[in-house]
């Protein structure tokens, strides 16, 4: 691995890295002022602009806390728990990729961690990992509401599994690829000249049941039994306070934001370029040199944009649903997975492997 | 040997190190994480491997799906008559432990006496990492060699799958009934 080689995939992990984790602080005030505007209250505005900087009292908050481990737990699980359920959605943001390629001293750089061939199974497989933080931390707290709470977690999460599955097979069946970057090149064609081709267009029963599972996986409401607040307190991490809270808190963020770019690669085009955004990157080469060089690189930063400001959507969907739906019953819940969306995607799956097979050559 | 082989080998000491974690684990929900982490380590050596498929489903099949089944039934068991049941020091364990350590060392001495005889005694094979690349990548390869090739060897497996589920409701069912 020569030092150029070294160099730039340190700056993609940066770059990831870094616009995953500082949004956490913006998503959780708009959440807050969300939540108020939503229901004609204030919100959070005494801290900065806007209550802009509340977020960061609330860190500051959670790291000078005293890191209190009670006596009843079981330590290292207790310990371990917080560290997967923030490792987990790290390690699936790899895979995305945030634009096609940027050439720098003439080297070409493709803008994705790990350039692998699987990346999408790669990336459920690190979303099954997500199950363990909540099996872990409830049972290594030794108490019944947490126990309580990783059951439902668990059980939940497994059964939505499912269902999520079912619908990205219907998608490779259309994609006829597991590389995420080929399936973004496959949506940047257009119907009729105006229409994007995304996923969304193509299949929108594989698209709507991708986005209650994914709701289910990352335990937002109106499935967010592990945590119920009104029933068991707090869930699987009622035992925990300070950062190993805030890390739990975080990861739930983080994994807001991989389910929003996943959806964003998979359905709504990717980093492909917004309708619109073409003549943008022209306009904006006309400053330039106009080297075949620059209007890539140029084109890369309206690529990263565009993407950026679909998963921006995505994470204000997730907000706006949480405050407008209530919480499902767990009757319920098993009901619409196991009844509504398994079948649902079983026969969309047969549906899109009939279509494909005899209308697309 | 660049920093890949020496990452490769300490996924792999990790590896061994976790597995006797696991035998000697006093309490289930122990062993079963270990086992975790030894699947979570063998991914990442095929990784390193450049085998990404094979880590990813790894990771699907064994850590996302397996392993949680495990550690769900553990949990709802919550065994706690097998810790206490244990003993480290009792003759038949202690019998097998050295047993064991003997037929490991005789193995690692004969693994190092023909360790090198492989690059001269076995041909080379037809997938060469060039060869794959070519061609178009590791995931297509394996998918055309196992639904042209080994196409009846893998359907034979499936249905082992399903003789193992059938028979699992059959013994579920008798007790109920």
């Amino acid at each position: 691995m020569t030092l150029f080689d070294f160099i730039q995939l340190f700056a993609k992990i940066a770059v990831v890295l870094g616009f995953a984790l500082t949004s956490v602080p913006f998503l959780v005030w708009f959440e807050r002022r969300g939540s108020a505007w939503m229901q004609g209250r204030v919100g959070p505005n005494r801290v900065g602009p806007f209550g802009l900087l509340q977020s960061v009292a609330d860190v500051l908050k959670l790291f000078t806390k005293e890191s209190f481990i009670p006596g009843h737990v079981n330590k290292f699980f207790y310990v371990l728990a917080p560290v997967i359920a923030l490792a987990a959605p790290v390690g699936a943001l790899m895979v995305i990729p945030f634009g096609s390629h940027v050439i720098v001293f003439g080297q070409k750089i493709v803008l994705q961690i790990a350039e692998i061939d699987s990346g999408l199974i790669f990336l459920l497989a690190f979303a099954g990992l997500e199950v363990y933080p909540v099996i872990l931390g409830g049972w290594a707290s030794h108490n019944k509401y947490t126990v309580l709470g990783s059951l439902r977690g668990s059980s939940q999460m497994v059964s939505y599994e499912i269902s999520m599955g079912m619908s990205i097979l219907s998608m490779l069946i259309i994609y006829g690829t597991f590389n995420l970057q080929e399936m973004v090149f496959w949506q940047s064609e257009k119907i009729f000249g105006f229409i994007p081709y995304w996923g969304v267009v193509v299949n929108p029963i594989g698209a709507l049941i991708f986005f209650i599972a994914i709701f289910a996986e990352t335990n937002r409401l109106p499935f967010d039994l592990p945590e119920g607040d009104s029933e068991i307190v707090g869930g699987y991490h009622i035992e925990y306070g300070a950062m190993k809270f805030g890390m739990f808190f975080l990861a739930e963020y983080v994994a807001m934001v991989m389910a929003s770019a996943l959806i964003s690669t998979m359905f709504f085009g990717g980093f492909g370029l917004l309708p619109g955004f073409a003549s943008l990157v022209e306009f904006v080469g006309t400053f330039t040199s106009g080297s075949p060089e620059t209007v890539q690189n140029i084109q890369a930063v309206f690529e990263f944009v565009s993407l950026l400001l679909k998963v921006g959507f995505f994470l204000f969907v997730f907000v706006w649903v949480r405050w407008t739906l209530p919480r499902f019953r767990f009757d319920q819940l098993m009901d619409l997975g196991w009844k509504i969306l398994f079948p649902l995607s079983f026969v969309n799956l047969i549906v899109i492997i009939l279509v494909s097979h005899f209308f697309v050559k | 040997m660049d920093s890949l082989t020496y990452a490769f080998f300490g996924l792999g000491l990790v590896a061994v190190i976790l597995s006797v974690i696991m035998l000697f684990a006093r309490t289930p929900i122990t062993g079963a994480l270990s086992l975790l982490g030894i699947m979570l380590t063998i991914a990442g050596m095929y990784g390193l491997m450049q085998e990404h498929f094979i880590a990813a489903i790894q990771l699907v099949v064994y850590a996302g799906a397996v392993m949680v089944l495990f550690i769900f039934s553990i949990m709802l068991l919550n065994l706690k008559k097998e810790v206490l049941d244990f003993k480290l020091m009792s003759p038949s364990f202690l019998g097998t432990l050295v047993a064991c350590v003997g037929l490991f060392v005789l193995l690692v001495s004969q693994l190092g006496l023909h360790f090198e005889s492989y690059n001269y005694l076995v041909p080379q094979g037809q997938f060469t990492p060039q060869a794959v690349v070519d061609l178009g990548g590791n995931t297509k390869v394996l998918a055309h060699a196992l639904f042209s090739q080994y196409y009846l060897s893998f359907e034979v497996i499936s249905l082992a799958l399903l003789v193992a589920i059938i028979s699992a409701v059959v013994l579920a069912k008798r007790k109920f009934d």
